[in-house]
C-alpha cells in the first residue's frame, strides 16, 4: 500500500536492527500507539507527532501491517492509546478497529477495549461510535478544569471542553476513566480538591491522578534546568496525593494503583498486565512489547517506524533480556505499585525464576517491613501508607537485588 | 683530589632566609655553571620547590675554589630548612665536616635555624655564621649577632656580612670554609666504606645512590656491597654533581659523588647505610642514623581503587629518597583500601600528598593527620594505637597516652601576651622563657603534639604578625584526661568516625562532626539520627528528616525499561556510599569529618 512517507520497496535502506521477538501467544495484552496530537503537551514523554500534515491513513495501514505480522491472537485486553487516539476522523477508526478484529478477533475475545481520548476530539458522535467499533472504556484526558492550569500544561481544550467530553463519554455503554494532573506550579491542595471533586460528580468509573512529572526529554524539563520552571514544594505534592485518595475513596473509587483509582470491578485490566510484569505486545512507533522474559521496543520516531514496517512488517529497534535477579527486583517493583501487592511466589513465577531458588526478596522485605514501609497481609506484600509516597526508594532496593557483586 | 684539600659542608638557614640565592651565587663565582646556564635557585629542581621556594630535598654539587693558588674542591650538601625535615638535615650532616649558619641579617634567628644549628654542633661540625642581605635598609647586623651568641652560644663578632644576591663577599665565604672546615679524615688506603645519605629513582637507569666516601675509594665496575641488607651491586657509572651528573673514573676519600648500578629493587638501597667492597676486607658500618619519628599519621586513598598498585608504586619509589616517609596498607570500611602514611611533620605531608598527585598523576582523598597515642594496658604493657578505631574498651587500659611536643618559639617581645594565650589554649604548660636579645624571645611550652596538628602554626604566625616561628620536638608521652568520641548512625557505631579527644573538648568536637554529617547524609526513608556519645553518655544528637515523597507517578508498558533505568541511575549515583545498617553515607560525609579541621 503505497503512501509518500514509505520509500519505495527495494530501495536500500536498512533493515531494523533487532529481530522481533517471537509471536506472542494467544490472549496476550494488546496495545497500538497512535502517535499523534493535536498539539504537544510539554510535560508528557510518550511519543507523538503534530497531527497537521502528517499521512495518518498511511500510518493506521502501517499499524495494521505490523499487527498481521505480530499482533497476538485474541487478546484478553486490547489499549488503544497514544498521542490521541480520538482525533483519527472516523473512517480511519473505523478501518483501525475492524482491521484488528479482522487479524486478531479482538472483539469476541477481549474483556477491555480501551481507547485514549482527549476533549478536543471527543463528541457525542465520536464517543459512539467508539463504542460501537467495540471500546468498553474511554479514557478522558481531562487533565484539570482549571483554565490557567490548563494553559500551563499546554493543553488544546478548555474547561468546558473537558466537561462536554465526560459527558459524551458519558453518554455511551462504555465505561468513563478521567486522567487528571496535580501538584502544579502555584496550585494549592484546595484547588487540586474543588477540581477533583467536580470531575467525580461525573461519576466516572475510572481515575487517573498524577503528580506532575517532569521528564527528562520535555520542554518543562529544560525549563527547569534552565530555572524557569519551578515544580510544587514536596509538602503540597504530598498532601495533593493524600487528599486524592480521601477524595476519590469517599466517591467510591478505591485506590488500586500508586496514580489509579476504580468502582469495584472497572479496574484497568490492561495495566493490571504491565504491572503483574505480564506479557503485552505493542503496535507502533515507540510502542514497547514483552513477550516470554524479553522486552523489545520500537523506535519513537515515525519515519524509521513506517519505512520499517512496510519492508521488513516489524520495526524492533531495541531488546533487552535481565538477569534473572533483576527480572525479579523488576517484578516486585512493578507489583508493589498495586494495592494487591505482591505475592512472592508469583512474583517468582512472573520473573520466570524456577520455584526452587533461594529468593532474596522477601527478605528485603522484612527489611523494608522494619522500616514501616512494607507490610505483609494475608502473604501479600504491600506498601504500607507511609509506603506508598516512597515507592521509588523500595523501587531501588529490589531493583538493586539484581545487581549484587 | 688529595683529601687535604676537599671540604664537605652544608648551609643551614631558615626558609627565605637566602640559602638556595647563595649557592647559586657561589655556582656562579667558581664558574661551576656558566652565568648564562644560571637559573635562580639552580638546586632546586623539584618542581614543587621552585614553586614553593622551599628546598625539600637535599641536593649535591661539587665546586672548586682556588685559594693561595691551591684549587680545592668543595663539596656543597645543600638541605632543608624547614621544621619537618630535621631529619634530612641529620643525613646532610652526617656527610661534612662543617657548616654555613645562614641568618637573614634583618630577621633574626629563627627556632628553625636554632634547632638545626644545634644539630650541626651535636654531629661536631665546624659552624660558620654568615649574616645574610646586609644590603638592605633595616637590616640590623649587630643585633642578630647578638641573638646568635644568645641562643647558640657562638661566637659572631667575626661573621661574614653578605648579599647573597648581589654577591657581596661571598667570595669570603669560600676562604673561610677552606680555612675553617676540617679535611676529611678518613683512610685514604683502607678498605672502601661509603655513607649513602641520598638516593633517587630514575626510571631507566635504576637507583641513583648518592654517597659520600669516608674511606678507600670507589671506581667504576667495582662490586660493592650494601652493608645492611648484604645486596651486593656492580658499579655501571660513578660521578659527581656538577650540580647536574658527571661521570668520572673513580671517587676518592672525602668525595662526594654518586654510583649507578641499574638498582631495580628500591628496598635494597637504603639511607644510611654503607657501601663497602664486596670481597674486600671486614669493616665496620658507619653509625647509622637516628630512626625518623614518625608523629603524623594520615590515610591515603586513591580515588580510583584500581590506582592502589600504582599508589603503592609511586610511595615506595618516594620512600627511596625520602627515608623519613614509611606507609603500610590500611583498609578503611568508609574509604577501601589505601596506605596509612607516618610523617615527620604536617608540611613533609602534604609535600608528600602533592608529589604523590604530580609525579605520579595519583587523584587522592586524604584524612585528616592524627597523632599516635599510647595506651597501659591493664596487664602492664605499653602499646600504640594509631587509629582510633583500634583502641580497645576504657576497662581494658589504665591509661590514655598522648604525644607531647616541646615547642620552642621565637618572637618579637611585643607580641608575648598572645602567644602565652594561645600555648595555654592548646593545653600547653609552660617551661620557661629567655630574652635572645633586647627585641626577641624565646618562649618555650610543652604542648600536646595534637594541639599543634591543625591550626596552631598559623595561630602563631598571625598573633606575631608573621614573625613568630616555631620548632618542635616530640619529647614523650603524657597520660591526659583523654576520651574515644564515638559517632553513631541510626544507634550503630562508625568506627572510621571515632576519634580521640580531651574530654573537654568532646563536646564541641562531638557537634561540629553531627552538623557536618547533618549536611552531607541524604534524606531516607526514614529519619537518620546521628548522635556524638563518650562511652554510653550521649553529647550530642542531629536528625536528618526522612524523605516524605519519592514515587514515580506514572509507569506503564511503554515505560517500564525507561522507567526502571532511571531508577537505577538515581541508584548509582549512590554508589560511593557505605552501609551503616539501612544508612547510605556518602564517602563525601567521610570526608567532610575525616578530611577537614574542625575547630
Amino acid at each position: 500500500m503505497p503512501h509518500p512517507s514509505v520509500p519505495a520497496p527495494g530501495l536500500a535502506a536498512p533493515a531494523p536492527p533487532e529481530a522481533p521477538l517471537p509471536r506472542a501467544p494467544a490472549g496476550t495484552a494488546l496495545y497500538v500507539h497512535v502517535p499523534f496530537c493535536v498539539v504537544k503537551c510539554p510535560y508528557c514523554d510518550f511519543f507523538s507527532v503534530e497531527a497537521e500534515g502528517q499521512d495518518l491513513s498511511g500510518t493506521v495501514a502501517a499499524l495494521l501491517h505490523e499487527a498481521r505480522a505480530r499482533a497476538p491472537q485474541a487478546p484478553k485486553t486490547v489499549f488503544i492509546g497514544g498521542g490521541t487516539p480520538s482525533l483519527l476522523p472516523e473512517p480511519l477508526l473505523v478501518e483501525l478497529f475492524d482491521g484488528l478484529d479482522g487479524l486478531t478477533g479482538f472483539r469476541s475475545s477481549a474483556v477491555e477495549v480501551t481507547a485514549e481520548c482527549n476533549p478536543e476530539s471527543l463528541d457525542r458522535d465520536k464517543a459512539r461510535l467508539l463504542a460501537q467499533l467495540g471500546v468498553t472504556r474511554l479514557s478522558v484526558g481531562v487533565q484539570s478544569l482549571n483554565p490557567d492550569t490548563l494553559k500551563f500544561l499546554g493543553r488544546a481544550h478548555e474547561p468546558e471542553d473537558a466537561l462536554r467530553a465526560l459527558e459524551a463519554a458519558r453518554g455511551t455503554d462504555a465505561a468513563v476513566g478521567a486522567d487528571m494532573i496535580y501538584a502544579c506550579p502555584g496550585q494549592s491542595v484546595e484547588d487540586w480538591e474543588d477540581e477533583l471533586s467536580r470531575v467525580l460528580e461525573f461519576e466516572p468509573q475510572h481515575l487517573s491522578a498524577y503528580n506532575l512529572t517532569i521528564e527528562e526529554g520535555t520542554l518543562f524539563h529544560v525549563q527547569r534546568e534552565r530555572g524557569e520552571l519551578m515544580t510544587a514544594p514536596e509538602e503540597v505534592e504530598l498532601a495533593c496525593f493524600e487528599r486524592t485518595r480521601e477524595v476519590a475513596e469517599a466517591a467510591g473509587l478505591g485506590r488500586y494503583e500508586i496514580s489509579n483509582y476504580a468502582r469495584p470491578g472497572h479496574e484497568c485490566q490492561h495495566n493490571l498486565t504491565y504491572w503483574a510484569n505480564g506479557a503485552y505486545v505493542g503496535l507502533g512507533p515507540g510502542a514497547v512489547s514483552k513477550v516470554g522474559l524479553a522486552r523489545a521496543g520500537n523506535p519513537r520516531s515515525l519515519a524509521p517506524y513506517l519505512r520499517w514496517v512496510q519492508n521488513d512488517e516489524h520495526a524492533t529497534l531495541w531488546r533487552e533480556q535481565l538477569d534473572p535477579l533483576h527480572r525479579l527486583g523488576e517484578t516486585w517493583w512493578l507489583g508493589l505499585r498495586r494495592s494487591a501487592g505482591v505475592d512472592p511466589m508469583e512474583a517468582l513465577l512472573a520473573a520466570g525464576l524456577d520455584g526452587a531458588v533461594d529468593d532474596p526478596a522477601p527478605g528485603l522485605a522484612q527489611e523494608l517491613e522494619q522500616q514501616g514501609l512494607l507490610e505483609n497481609v494475608d502473604g501479600r506484600w504491600h506498601l504500607t501508607d507511609r509506603g506508598w509516597p516512597l515507592a521509588d526508594g523500595v523501587a531501588r532496593k529490589f531493583l538493586a537485588l539484581g545487581k549484587q557483586p | 683530589m688529595n683529601s687535604k684539600y676537599i671540604r664537605n659542608f652544608s648551609i643551614i638557614a631558615h626558609i627565605d632566609h637566602g640559602k638556595s640565592t647563595l649557592a647559586d651565587r657561589m655556582l656562579e663565582i667558581t664558574n661551576t655553571v656558566p652565568k648564562r646556564a644560571m637559573k635562580d635557585r639552580l638546586l632546586d629542581d623539584m618542581e614543587l620547590e621552585r614553586e614553593r621556594g622551599i628546598t625539600i630535598k637535599a641536593r649535591s654539587v661539587t665546586i672548586h675554589h682556588d685559594k693561595d693558588g691551591q684549587t680545592y674542591q668543595l663539596n656543597l650538601i645543600d638541605t632543608p630548612g624547614h621544621v619537618d625535615f630535621s631529619y634530612e638535615v641529620e643525613k646532610s650532616m652526617q656527610a661534612c665536616e662543617g657548616a654555613i649558619l645562614l641568618v637573614d641579617a634583618s630577621q633574626g634567628v629563627e627556632a628553625q635555624t636554632v634547632a638545626n644549628a644545634i644539630l650541626a654542633m651535636d654531629a661536631k661540625l665546624a659552624v660558620i655564621p654568615v649574616l645574610n642581605k646586609t644590603d638592605l635598609a633595616h637590616s640590623r647586623p649587630d643585633e642578630v649577632c647578638e641573638e646568635i651568641e644568645n641562643s647558640l652560644a657562638i661566637e659572631a663578632t667575626d661573621a661574614v656580612r653578605i648579599s647573597a644576591k648581589t654577591g657581596e663577599n661571598v667570595e669570603q665565604v669560600l676562604d673561610r670554609i677552606v680555612d675553617e672546615v676540617p679535611a676529611p679524615s678518613g683512610n685514604e688506603d683502607g678498605p672502601l666504606r661509603a655513607l649513602i645519605f641520598d638516593a633517587v629513582y630514575d626510571e631507566y637507569r635504576g637507583v641513583i645512590v648518592h654517597l659520600r666516601i669516608v674511606d678507600g675509594s670507589l671506581s667504576k665496575r667495582d662490586r660493592v656491597r650494601m652493608m645492611s641488607i648484604g645486596k651486593v651491586y656492580e658499579t655501571t657509572e660513578i660521578g659527581h654533581f656538577a650540580p647536574q651528573m658527571v661521570p668520572c673514573e673513580s671517587l676518592h676519600v672525602g668525595e662526594v659523588g654518586y654510583f649507578i648500578s641499574n638498582i631495580k629493587a628500591l628496598g635494597d638501597v637504603r639511607v644510611g647505610d654503607t657501601v663497602t667492597m664486596h670481597k674486600g676486607a671486614d669493616v665496620e658500618a658507619l653509625p647509622g642514623y637516628r630512626e625518623p619519628q614518625h608523629m603524623v599519621f594520615a590515610d591515603f586513598y586513591p580515588t580510583n581503587p584500581g590506582d592502589y598498585e600504582v599508589m603503592r608504586d609511586a610511595l615506595e619509589a618516594l620512600c627511596l629518597s625520602d627515608s623519613s616517609l614509611t606507609f603500610e596498607a590500611v583498609s578503611s570500611d568508609a574509604l577501601g583500601f589505601g596506605y596509612r602514611c607516618g610523617f615527620l611533620g604536617l608540611l613533609h605531608m602534604e609535600i608528600i600528598e602533592q608529589r604523590l598527585e604530580r609525579e605520579y598523576d595519583l587523584d587522592l582523598i586524604q584524612t585528616a593527620p592524627s597523632v599516635t597515642y599510647e595506651i597501659l594496658t591493664t596487664n602492664g604493657e605499653a602499646k600504640l594505637i594509631h587509629s582510633p578505631g583500634t583502641l580497645p574498651n576504657p576497662d581494658q587500659y589504665d591509661e590514655l597516652r598522648e604525644p607531647i611536643a616541646r615547642v620552642s618559639m621565637l618572637l618579637p617581645t611585643e607580641h608575648i601576651g598572645p602567644v602565652l594565650q594561645i600555648s595555654t589554649d592548646h593545653r600547653g604548660t609552660f617551661v620557661r622563657q629567655e630574652h635572645i636579645s633586647p627585641t626577641r624571645v624565646q618562649l618555650v611550652f610543652d604542648i600536646p603534639l595534637a594541639e599543634i596538628m591543625y591550626d596552631f602554626y598559623d595561630k602563631l604566625k598571625s598573633s606575631t604578625r608573621g614573625f613568630g616561628t616555631l620548632n618542635y620536638e616530640v619529647t614523650g608521652y603524657r597520660a591526659d584526661n583523654l576520651v574515644k568520641l564515638n559517632i553513631l548512625v541510626a544507634s550503630k557505631e562508625v568506627d572510621a568516625l571515632s576519634s580521640i579527644v580531651h574530654s573537654s573538648r568532646a563536646d564541641a568536637r562531638g557537634r561540629a562532626v553531627l552538623k557536618k554529617l547533618r549536611k552531607e547524609i541524604p534524606r531516607h526513608m526514614f529519619e537518620v539520627r546521628l548522635q556524638a556519645a563518650v562511652g554510653s553518655k550521649i553529647l550530642a544528637r542531629e536528625s536528618i528528616a526522612a524523605l516524605r515523597k519519592d514515587v514515580t507517578a506514572k509507569c506503564y508498558g511503554g515505560d517500564i525499561s525507561r522507567k526502571r533505568k532511571l531508577l537505577e541511575k538515581q541508584k548509582a549515583g549512590k554508589r560511593r556510599m557505605r552501609q551503616v545498617g539501612a544508612v547510605d553515607i556518602p564517602q563525601k560525609a567521610f570526608l567532610s569529618v575525616l578530611g577537614g579541621d574542625d575547630k
